[in-house]
């Protein structure tokens, strides 16, 4: 593929041109790995498979999709090789190639790379491919304005190739400079560069005078820049073709330029970085595939094409070549702040002061853990426990373990650990790692955290301190607490130590799964109480589906069927069948075991569906229930499962207070109201009440006033409307009996 | 034609079952509830009770012990959706004819109100017999009565004669008498109804 910029000036193309290449350095990417599944991803990019940008872009799409929810989708990827291969001829014959190639494993989605794959699609979309939504990526913001309207499954971030920063840039690190040279091809797409920046350039009102060098025989023109010196500089997005029709991979061509200059240059592919060029505002052609790979992977999730919010383009950045600032003696003050600094071979000191800080550390960690071991023998020799002593030694090998010290130098992305928290045993001699393969080693549910705490730590001068997953190389999960400073004096730094609080995370999320059981332990049991009711509740409906369908085989077997009757009849075994399938249901999610989800819950309904469930219990023990709901619904955000839990709990409660008393009084009151910002149910029983004493104590655990309770059905109650940011308390009633009331927020509209 | 009434708080299963009944050939008469039940304009109407067991305010238990109270209880055939062996044996204990399950298939049902009502004529019929020689058996006179007690109890004429100090042909004369009053043909009848009518067991030697 290809993503180059198409000029601004350039008139707005028809869909029958021929295709033209635009620019180079892209990339290519080897299309690995077999499929075996239908749909995928497929990227089609414009020129050939061996441009270090497709290479670079490559890297940045595989590396976004594979860290969405769609890491193992399969990714194909085709290749133009515009300009090598083009004409109407090759395009129809390619086009049939992918419809045959693709026919019977269709990509969920296409991203095109550069302009000439994107205009490709748009041109073949009516045949091939149809209806798969596109991603167009590495396209320059005028050659994209110029294709415009696209249809709406086509979408895509722009490139900007910002040649007015770039000088900018280059003007400001070279003061004095007199003469701008432009060094452009002989390529319609040289041509086109070629009036950009002719057009653009003197609308720039830059103080040093502009001279092109456009479409010159190769020789010609490297003897001219050679003939360049002091007080020039040259800008040049490179060729394709020179003046003598001789084709060029445009980043040789730029590094002959560069080899011969006698002046810096400057170029807008970050291609070129490497090849010779000082520097130049560029975007990432990594940043440009993990851009697009995102956009992908959101398409996949769902995403409606039209509501993706994406960027106007890929954000460009300074990247200077730092053997060209020594080449050019510039004054590295002169280079911006956040410029990207490439090729810095560091002094010994700037290379070696985190190693050497972080060897200290593991210096220091050592002869902690010889002293504990010194220590240890000391207590082993006076110790006569065997048990003691193991517990001792493994106490300290923990404690000597468990903590690393890191250091990350950010300006050069370069991360020290004394350890590697891998549990690999890696001293810390070994190699730096970057940020990203340290968040690579994250649990991807924790990368972003991680990521902008860190990263927010340092741009704003703060500490910080986290807890996140780490996976080891072999699978294993572990806790750790990672808590750093910002160090600003020189260069942008954070260091900080981790902690590996596996155990403790351990205990803490074994105590909520715990919780979570004791909780559906509670309610499975308290259904168990209710199984009577509930096969009454199954019953009924299937005896009235059993009832009709014998009457209705009977009235068949009589010469004068009555069809209205009948049909009468099926229509109520359908209902019926409903009412059983109802009743199945919400039994289902209350013997589930489910994760806490909240949903908007109608109070009322949830009073209305619980009593259906406790009804025949009720009858069966006399009570007699009456109910007093809200006439403005009382809304709230909660756990469906969970609240009824709690309905069923206060109900069944104050049935068991009833028991004593004559079962003419048994009535049991249920009432819910909203009362400004919040909702209330309430159970009001005739019962005995609750002694004064007691009133505090029946929300506590292994409280219980029934002989058969082991008193934690209270005490759940109330962690559930914790849980939901409410209340739940009890107070005697002035007659007779107790109510309890369970005050939740009222949920807000939106 | 057999009669039933369908008492069932639970308006689906009452309209199913009394539609699965009428399919039978049977008349059905539906309630909702125990009280409507009671409240019915022909209490003394015969006919087999199908009655659910858990109901809203006066359960099938409750007004089974009602009717038993009022001495004209009809069978009763109990249906329950969460039946367990204590409630059935409590029921069948206070005289129910059936104890059944829902979902309940319409031939089960069917059997146990038939076999009710077929019980039930049969208690009833049995009962106006007995009313019948009870009747009879107040014609006798004492001396008549005497005699009857002696006979159920095995005794010969003559020893009867003895124990009467009457002649042997007198106590013949009471015997024809008695015979005649209780509409029995042969002796063996006479020891029957005697038997039927609890004369002769109580007070043996």
């Amino acid at each position: 593929m290809t993503a180059g910029p198409r000029p601004a000036s350039a008139a707005p193309r028809t869909r029958g041109r021929t295709l033209r290449v635009v620019f180079a350095g892209m990339l290519g990417l080897a299309a690995t790995g077999a499929a075996t599944a239908a749909g995928g991803v497929l990227v089609l990019y414009s020129n050939d498979r061996l441009l270090p940008a497709n290479i670079e872009i490559d890297r940045g799409l595989r590396d976004a999709i594979a860290s969405s929810a769609h890491a193992g989708i399969d990714q194909y990827t085709e290749f133009l090789d515009q300009p090598a291969f083009s004409g109407a001829e090759y395009e129809r014959a390619f086009a049939s190639y992918l419809d045959t190639k693709y026919r019977t494993r269709t990509p969920s989605v296409i991203l095109v790379a550069g302009g000439d794959a994107l205009e490709f699609l748009l041109r073949h979309r009516a045949r091939t491919f149809v209806g798969v939504p596109a991603v167009h990526l590495g396209i320059d913001i005028a050659q994209l304005q110029s294709l415009q309207p696209l249809p709406a499954d086509v979408v895509g971030v722009a490139v900007e190739y910002d040649y007015a920063r770039t000088v900018g840039m280059a003007l400001r690190l070279h003061p004095g400079v007199e003469r701008l040279v432009v060094i452009t091809g002989a390529s319609d797409w040289d041509r086109e560069w070629e009036a950009l920046l002719r057009a653009g350039l003197p609308r720039l009102g830059l103080a040093p005078r502009i001279e092109y060098l456009a479409g010159l025989p190769s020789g010609e023109l490297l003897a001219r820049v050679a003939d360049l010196g002091r007080g020039d500089v040259v800008y040049t997005p490179s060729y394709f073709e020179d003046g003598a029709g001789k084709s060029f991979i445009p980043r040789d061509a730029v590094a002959r330029i560069a080899a011969a200059s006698g002046a810096p240059v400057y170029a807008p592919y970050s291609t070129f970085l490497g090849a010779g060029i000082a520097g130049g505002f560029m975007s990432s052609y990594v940043d440009i595939g993990r851009q697009a790979g995102q956009v992908a992977a959101a398409l996949l999730s769902g995403a409606a094409p039209s509501g993706l919010r994406l960027p106007p383009s890929v954000p460009a950045v300074a990247q200077v070549d730092w053997r060209q600032v020594l080449r050019w003696k510039v004054d590295p003050e002169r280079i911006p702040q956040d410029a990207v600094v490439l090729f810095r071979e560091p002094t010994f000191w700037q290379a070696n002061r985190s190693k050497v800080l972080a060897f200290a550390a593991v210096i220091a960690l050592q002869a902690v853990l010889i002293v504990a071991l010194l220590v240890e023998r000391r207590l082993r020799q006076r110790t006569a426990s065997a048990l003691a002593e193991s517990e001792l030694r493994m106490s300290l090998a923990a404690r000597a373990a468990r903590l690393s010290m890191w250091i990350w130098d950010a300006a050069r992305d370069r991360f020290w650990t004394t350890n590697r928290l891998a549990g690999d045993g890696e001293p810390a001699a070994a190699a730096p790692m970057r940020f990203d393969q340290v968040l690579a080693s994250v649990h991807p549910a924790d990368r972003a955290a991680l990521d902008s705490a860190a990263r927010g730590a340092l741009a704003r001068g703060e500490e910080f301190d986290i807890e996140y997953r780490a996976l080891l190389p072999d699978g294993e999960e572990r806790w750790i607490a990672a808590r750093g400073r910002a160090e600003r004096e020189d260069g942008e730094r954070l260091v900080g130590v981790a902690l590996d609080v596996t155990p403790r995370k351990s205990a803490e999320l074994q105590a909520a799964k715990d919780r979570a059981a004791l909780t559906h332990m509670t309610r499975v049991s308290m259904l168990g109480q209710l199984s009577a009711s509930i096969a009454h509740q199954l019953n009924q409906p299937l005896a009235a589906i059993l009832g009709n369908a014998e009457a209705a085989r009977q009235m068949l077997r009589r010469p004068d069927v009555d069809v209205a009757e009948l049909g009468a009849i099926c229509d109520d075994i359908i209902s019926e069948d409903q009412r059983a399938a109802d009743v199945i249901r919400r039994l289902g999610a209350l013997y589930k075991r489910g994760e806490l989800r909240l949903a908007v819950l109608d109070l009322n309904q949830l009073v209305s569906e619980t009593l259906d469930l406790v009804r025949t219990e009720l009858d069966t023990r006399h009570v007699e229930v009456a109910v007093a709901l809200a006439s403005a619904p009382p809304v709230v955000d909660g756990e469906r499962v969970q609240l009824q839990q709690v309905l069923l709990n206060l109900i069944l409660n104050g049935a068991d207070a009833m028991r004593a008393i004559d079962p003419a009084q048994r009535r049991l009151l249920i009432g819910t109201e909203v009362d400004g910002a919040t909702v209330s149910v309430s159970v009001v029983d005739r019962g005995t009440g609750i002694a004064p004493d007691d009133l505090k104590s029946v929300f506590d655990p292994f409280w219980s006033t029934k002989a058969d309770g082991i008193g934690i059905g209270l005490a759940i109650c109330q962690s559930i409307v914790s849980a939901h940011r409410g209340t739940l308390d009890v107070a005697n009633n002035a007659d007779a009996g107790a109510t309890f009331r369970m005050v939740l927020p009222l949920r807000r509209d939106g | 034609m057999e009669r039933v009434f369908l008492v069932d708080d639970d308006a689906a299963v009452r309209k199913a079952l009394a539609r699965a009944l009428r399919a039978q050939g049977l008349q059905v008469e539906a309630y909702e509830s125990a009280e409507a039940f009671l409240a019915r304009p022909d209490p003394a109407a015969r006919g087999c009770l199908v009655l659910d067991v858990s109901m809203p305010g006066l359960d099938g238990l409750e007004l089974q012990r009602r009717l038993a109270g009022t001495g004209s209880m009809p069978p009763i055939v109990f249906l329950t959706g969460c039946g367990d062996i204590p409630m059935s044996v409590r029921a069948i204990k206070a005289g129910a004819a059936d104890f059944l399950t829902k979902p309940v298939q319409v031939a089960v049902l069917l059997d146990a109100v038939r076999a009710a009502l077929a019980a039930d004529e049969a208690a009833l019929s049995a009962r106006a017999d007995l009313d019948a020689l009870q009747r009879r058996l107040a014609t006798l006179t004492p001396r008549e009565l005497e005699v009857l007690e002696s006979v159920a109890r095995g005794r010969l004429n003559k020893q009867i004669a003895g124990d009467l100090g009457i002649v042997e042909q007198t106590v013949k004369f009471h015997r024809a008498r008695i015979m005649a009053r209780l509409q029995a043909r042969t002796a063996a009848e006479l020891m029957h109804i005697a038997a039927r009518l609890g004369i002769g067991r109580t007070g043996a030697d």
